[in-house]
């Protein structure tokens, strides 16, 4: 268990160190923040919604101020595989999977929170209408929060799914790629999950990727109510062990045919 | 029973070949790395593993520390069995592989030792006592607040050492340890290892080009070709039988030396110098000198033995590797 945590505390330090690097992901992130937001009210300006405005812009800044969980990616671990250096995980007296694992969930959490904090302060900021709103209640922040946290164990998953192709392929880029497009599409970043038509989405919440954010931003802005939270955390929950066990089969098998090619 | 047992140990890796001229599918070409390897090592021996390359060298020393797993045959290692036993096996036993880096790119190595301490779980005291041990053996202090990203490569290999030791290993991998270090940094490094045998009785397995390195180093030396061992031994007993030149360089007082040499010497005259090439089974270095000092006043003479690198490069060429 000790180096487990010893990692995870290790890669947060890390993280403080790309002070660079988080400012300008903040100022990227506020752009298209804003560039969404123009959007949306045009949108709503245009034609009159049955969801306030509100909403959509406080989903937005949301999504916008958590990217970095959903698609940061440790180019180390990708380094790793790609120059061969992993050969020296795989002798270590740990499992690698959850080496792995933690060391991607706390480049998540510290990535995300670095930049997360200060958007958020800055969008509470914004002119009515443009910014983000208070949570619906307190109990529905809380439960955000958890839901936040569940997401992260299934994002973290995810990454070490696509791991498992890079392993196999010695490319990132090409199954980042696709995956990427897919989690954008299907989470929300790209278009707020709560205006893909109401038939759509009864499949779309249900994918892994609405677990990650679409989820717990919709217990922020009181669009699932507080009541039905166990539910929702219970789905989460499902989908997060469901793609822990593939990543660890995923893992397990390319182990099998590893091969550590020059010197 | 030894301490490492391997026992025709084979392992094949599946290469896709470069699609030819219509057909619709890839090749594929199996090739054998290592072609049933066997040997035994015992507790506290250095061991050199050489090689062409492209020989197996690097595939057995994965196999050996867990990585790989065989296709057939046995290896064990203190009675364990690397790939099947893998997280119980790898705490024995330390690596550093040449070309690669253990250590985190972009903090202070210290840091990385740190978590390296957590990994292994590492008692805080003995920690202490092996950090302050091989600081000093290998001279970090100044380094160790630097992120690695800053050391040079000599700096980087001392740095990877210490690394790989930390948790006192039995049995030390090192796959070209040298590799792209200068002079100090290679006699540092070996000096480093040879204490580091004698004093903990740590049994070292080491693959290299540098045939200095087996010299001063390793008693005993397998030389690897093809996937199969040919040779198993000391380093002497390897060179004997392709060290069968002498070279001897002579300068004269006299502008004209007289020599009268018997056939099977080969003489090249260039600036004054005079360098006979001859094999002292046909002509011992004893009739050799005394026949060169016959023929004038000699300033300046010097006698070589053939090149350590030319000797290996022979030995390849004759196994036909």
């Amino acid at each position: 268990m000790r180096a487990y945590i010893s990692v995870f505390k290790m890669r947060l330090k890390m993280e403080t160190q790309y002070r660079g690097a988080m400012l300008g992901g903040i100022i990227c992130q506020m752009f298209f923040g804003i560039v969404l937001v123009a959007l949306y009210r045009a949108l709503f300006d245009s034609k009159a919604q049955t969801i306030p405005i509100e909403q959509v812009t406080t989903y937005v800044w949301l999504q916008q101020a958590f990217f970095r969980m959903m698609v940061a990616t440790d180019m180390d671990l990708w380094d790793k595989v790609k120059t061969g250096n992993i050969s020296y995980d795989l002798c270590r007296p740990v499992d690698m999977y959850w080496f792995y694992y933690i060391r991607i969930s706390a480049q998540k959490l510290m990535g995300s929170l670095m930049r997360g904090i200060p958007m958020m302060i800055v969008a509470f900021l914004l002119p009515k209408g443009w910014g983000m709103v208070p949570p619906a209640s307190f109990a529905g922040l809380l439960s955000c929060i958890l839901a936040l946290v569940i997401g992260l164990l299934c994002m973290c998953a995810l990454e070490n799914i696509t791991m498992g192709f890079t392993m196999r392929t010695l490319d990132a880029k090409g199954m980042q790629g696709l995956l990427n497009l897919l989690m954008v599409t299907f989470s929300g970043n790209l278009l707020p999950l709560t205006l893909f038509p109401d038939s759509w989405q009864k499949v779309i919440t249900m994918l892994p990727y609405a677990q990650l954010l679409d989820a717990p931003i919709r217990l922020y802005t009181g669009e699932y109510p507080v009541s039905g939270a166990p539910l929702i955390f219970l789905r989460q929950a499902v989908w997060a062990v469901i793609l822990i066990l593939l990543g660890v089969w995923f893992w397990r098998a390319n182990r099998k045919k590893m091969i550590v090619q020059g010197g | 029973m030894s301490y490492i047992e391997v026992n025709n140990l084979r392992k094949t890796f599946t290469v896709r070949k470069k699609r030819e001229k219509g057909k619709f599918f890839r090749e594929m070409e199996i090739i054998e790395a290592l072609q049933g390897i066997s040997f035994v090592v015992e507790k506290g021996e250095l061991v050199g593993y050489i090689g062409p390359n492209g020989a197996g060298k690097s595939t057995t020393v994965k196999i050996l520390s867990g990585i790989l797993t065989p296709e057939s045959g046995e290896a064990k290692v203190g009675g364990r069995i690397p790939w099947k036993e893998r997280k119980e096996y790898v705490k024995h036993i330390g690596v550093v592989f040449g070309q690669r880096s253990q250590l985190w790119w972009d903090v202070p190595i210290v840091d990385s030792y740190s978590l390296l301490k957590d990994i292994y779980r590492i008692p805080e005291k003995d920690y202490k006592d092996r950090m302050d041990e091989l600081v000093e053996a290998l001279q970090l202090e100044k380094l160790l607040r630097t992120p690695l990203r800053l050391l040079s490569l000599g700096q980087r290999m001392r740095a990877e050492l210490c690394g790989s030791l930390l948790h006192r290993p039995e049995l030390l991998f090192l796959d070209e340890p040298t590799i792209g270090l200068d002079a100090v940094s290679k006699l540092a490094l070996r000096d480093f290892l040879k204490w580091e045998n004698k004093e903990h009785g740590t049994t070292i397995m080491l693959t290299t080009h540098d045939m200095e390195d087996i010299a001063e180093l390793c008693s005993r030396v397998m030389v690897l070709g093809h996937g199969q061992k040919l040779f198993d031994g000391n380093l002497k007993d390897l060179l004997e039988k392709y060290d069968t030149v002498r070279t001897v360089t002579v300068k004269y007082n006299t502008a004209e030396p007289k020599l009268e040499l018997t056939e099977g010497a080969q003489i090249i005259k260039k600036d004054g110098e005079i360098r006979i090439t001859y094999t002292p089974s046909e002509i011992p270095t004893a009739n050799m000198l005394e026949l060169l000092q016959r023929a004038g006043n000699i300033n300046e003479m010097t006698l070589e033995s053939e090149n350590i690198d030319h000797l290996i490069a022979a030995m390849y060429k004759e196994m036909d590797l």
